[in-house]
């Protein structure tokens, strides 16, 4: 077992290192550290707040084990959730496992190693949601030593069985994925898939629970009535919120051992069928695809195009390929304005449908500055923009001894990060035209401003990028891991437009045309200067970035 | 035509890799360049290449300086890099076909260049294959076809031979004879002395970043002992230090 803890710690190490980090990016952890105090605090107190009212309200009826069971649920779905990236990402897309095969280790053992990185981001997870909770939850019930005691195993155990339930059936989908003839694309689609799976199971759940109100009374008068009801899809959370709720009785005890054991063998689970599946699925997974060879097939792809067109399609084809840079940047951008389309979707009768109508009555100028400012939050983290340069890794210098000026490869990748952002403003004008019905010249202007700003940020990003980029990868996940960069052309842009917004908010300008033309009025004086900074870092740092 | 390589330097974080280096390399000439590792033969390459910015000195092809006019200088050589990092989630095709874009080949000529090309090499069969797929020479091949699609007076070569079989070794050997019979310039870096001997008109030897000597085959052998082989004299000049 200790050669399995060294491998883990070189595989952790390889991953999280700050030793490569330079002093200004350790400054940035630091940084944002700080930044997330507040936020943290402003999350305990979102938690405690809520698990009080439950509380003081189901106290009385003696169902106050949902509380727990609720908890233990919404845990697993978000460790499940979570899982899926991080394992697909540590286990799938990073093709270090072929440098470990060689040397004497048993499969149980690189797996072992495999796993820390993403076990490490669910206790992190973990310390910060369920901790807090389960002793909120301790403080309303009064609870004695003993139920922290069992509170910290408990805590300790919660993340293993969804992750060993994801990474199973991640593992057994994988397999069947390497017979596949594209693999990069199947190993994207699996992700792809894992996702709107438990979305879809998130929402049958929510569909499920819903519906039956007059069972609900019933549920209520029971003890644990309504526990068994919320957690009838994920067992081990009853178990767990039963231990926690009978503690001392010999149920309690009972279900204690149960978790526990659960947990047990859910790790040798995962040791032995894992290793099994995992090597079936890898071996052989890395990726590329061949074809069958046909002439007329080759033929076709020789033709003219211009320098910039064959640039940008040569940009688009890599991030498209590559399954790492495909999640981080595509699906990222694109995630949150589907995810919100769905969410309405979902619920006709959402408060947010036909919202659109309701922005008439309100000040135009307010409006448009409102959503002028979501949008400058939403585009402001770009992953296609802080890895422009970086994503080219070891290849970049094939930019430097071919006759492309630098102006023209510093636009083609402008013009990526601009067409992928414009996918997702496309996206958001399908939900606010179609399902917000939002009125058409809100959304004209709102669009306009949207995509100078977009390339705003684009210019920004790729600033950061080329100031500081990460060239020497051998992996593509360090190219946004541990990258917080990327946070700040956010920070700038939230600044800037930020006091913009302010300004406009309270000053005597009124109606939506004026302040739209203000806006962007400002917009493209910010762009040209932009411009004239990105072209003067170029001139200083392109040819010397190796 | 001609190279000049005027006193160049070049150091890494305070450790000079390249000392006042200089050299001209005429026209119609295959010019070897040897020394061993880490002797500062791809540093002095990539400074040609524009890849890297020189600290001290020029460097020009045919009158045009690389610093001063990069673009202008970058159309005259194809360069072959050492290791062959190239696009690798690319297809074969199409990185040739980018490569035919950035230095504008019509449309017939690159159909049936890259058919000739790939074809000498067996590598045509794999164009619609990524390059992430391809062996270590299939990886070489397919560069050396996208520095001579475009057809540069000057080719420049960082290792070529390495990795390659001995048809494609043979054939690409021919190609250097060939270009170099039509007045253009073949540099390159190799460790084969075989090569150098079969091949090179004349050479250059460096050692810790500067020339221990330069001249061509005939010279080199008179200025030593007439039965010493190159082997031999090879390691006498860059056994000091
Ligand atoms: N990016 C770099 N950073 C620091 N030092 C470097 C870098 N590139 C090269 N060097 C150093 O410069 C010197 C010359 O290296 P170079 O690659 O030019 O050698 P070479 O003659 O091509 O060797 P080989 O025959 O092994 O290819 C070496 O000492 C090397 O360590
Ligand atoms: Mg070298």
């Amino acid at each position: 077992m200790s050669k399995a803890w060294k491998l883990m710690k070189i595989m952790v190490k390889m991953q999280l290192s700050m030793s490569s980090k330079s002093a200004m990016e350790k400054a940035g952890y630091f940084f944002i550290a700080l930044m997330m105090i507040p936020f943290g605090l402003l999350i305990l107190f979102f938690i405690q707040g809520i698990i009080g009212n439950l509380y003081a309200t189901l106290e009385p009826l003696g169902n106050e084990s949902v509380i727990l069971g609720l908890l233990f649920m919404m845990m697993a779905f978000i460790f499940s959730f979570i899982s899926i990236g991080t394992v697909l990402s540590s286990f799938y897309f990073a093709e270090d496992v072929e440098s470990f095969i060689p040397l004497p280790f048993q499969p149980y053992q690189i797996l072992f190693g495999k796993s820390a990185v993403p076990f490490l981001s669910l206790y992190g997870l973990n310390t910060v949601l369920l901790l807090p909770s389960l002793i909120f939850y301790g403080l309303h019930s009064g609870a004695g030593i003993l139920y922290y005691v069992f509170a910290i195993i408990i805590w300790a155990v919660t993340p293993i069985i969804p992750f060993v339930l994801t990474s199973i059936i991640l593992m057994f989908i994988m397999r069947f994925a390497n017979i596949s003839k594209n693999k990069d694309r199947t190993k994207v689609l699996v992700g792809l898939l894992g996702f709107v799976f438990v979305i879809g199971i998130n929402v049958l759940v929510r569909i499920d629970t819903g519906g039956e109100n007059e069972d609900l009374a019933r549920l209520i008068t029971e003890q644990n009535g309504l526990l068994e009801f919320v957690t009838k899809f994920f067992p081990p959370a009853y178990f767990s919120s039963i231990t926690l709720t009978e503690l001392g009785t010999f149920t309690g005890l009972l279900y204690f051992i149960l978790i526990i054991t659960l947990s047990a063998l859910a790790i040798f689970l995962f040791l032995t069928i894992g290793q099994k599946l995992y090597f079936k699925g890898v071996l052989g997974l890395s990726g590329g695809k061949r074809n069958n060879f046909k002439e007329e097939n080759v033929q076709k792809q020789v033709k003219q195009q211009p320098v910039l067109f064959s640039l940008w399609k040569k940009e688009i084809r890599i991030i498209l390929r590559t399954p790492t840079f495909f999640t981080q940047i595509v699906v990222q951008s694109l995630f949150f304005p589907i995810f919100l389309i769905v969410l309405i979707i979902i619920d006709p009768n959402s408060p947010l449908t036909g919202w659109g109508s309701d922005l008439n009555q309100m000040e135009g100028k307010k409006v448009i500055l409102a959503m002028f400012g979501m949008t400058v939050v939403a585009l402001g983290i770009n992953p296609a923009s802080f890895s422009s340069i970086s994503r080219d890794g070891k290849s970049w210098f094939n930019h430097l001894y071919l006759p492309i000026p630098p102006s023209k490869v510093i636009l083609s990748k402008l013009l990526v990060s601009f067409f992928l952002n414009f996918l997702s403003l496309m996206l958001i004008t399908i939900a606010a035209l179609f399902i917000l019905e939002m009125p058409l010249t809100i959304w004209l202007l709102w669009f306009v401003l949207s995509l100078v700003t977009s390339w705003i940020a684009s210019i920004a990003g790729l600033m950061i990028d080329l100031y500081s980029p990460k060239l020497t990868w051998t992996d593509e996940r360090e190219v946004f891991k541990g990258r917080f960069i990327g946070i700040v052309p956010l920070a700038l842009e939230a600044t800037i437009f930020g006091v913009i917004i302010l300004v406009l908010w309270n000053s005597g300008l009124e109606g939506i045309w004026s302040v739209t033309a203000v806006l962007l009025t400002i917009l493209v004086l910010v762009s040209v200067c932009a411009q004239y900074f990105l072209n003067r870092l170029v001139d200083r740092n392109y040819y010397k970035l190796l | 035509m001609m190279i000049e390589i005027n006193q160049i330097s070049k150091s890494f974080a305070g450790k000079q890799a390249v000392k006042n280096l200089e050299l001209s390399i005429p026209d119609g000439k295959i010019f070897g360049f040897l020394g061993p590792n880490g002797a500062g033969k791809s540093t002095t390459i990539k400074m040609m290449t524009g890849i890297l910015p020189i600290d001290e000195g020029s460097i020009s092809m045919n009158g045009v300086d690389i610093s001063k006019e990069p673009m202008k200088a970058k159309h005259l050589f194809g360069y072959v890099p050492d290791r062959s990092d190239i696009f690798l989630r690319l297809k074969g095709i199409e990185y040739l076909n980018f490569i035919a874009d950035v230095f504008e080949v019509p449309k017939e000529i690159r159909k049936e260049k890259i058919e000739y090309l790939t074809k000498s090499f067996g590598i045509y069969e794999a164009l619609d294959d990524h390059i992430q797929t391809y062996s270590h020479g299939m990886k070489q091949k397919i560069v050396v076809s996208g520095v001579l699609l475009h057809d540069p007076d000057v080719w420049i070569l960082d290792e070529p031979l390495t990795g390659l079989d001995p048809k494609s070794a043979y054939t690409l050997k021919e190609m250097m004879r060939e270009h170099a019979s039509r007045g253009k310039i073949v540099f390159f870096s190799t460790h084969v002395l075989e090569v150098v001997e079969q091949l090179c008109d004349e050479v250059a030897i460096i050692n810790n970043g500067h020339v221990q000597f330069k001249g061509n085959m005939i010279e080199m052998r008179q200025q030593f002992k007439e039965d010493d082989n190159l082997e031999r004299l090879f390691l006498e000049l860059t056994q000091n230090e």
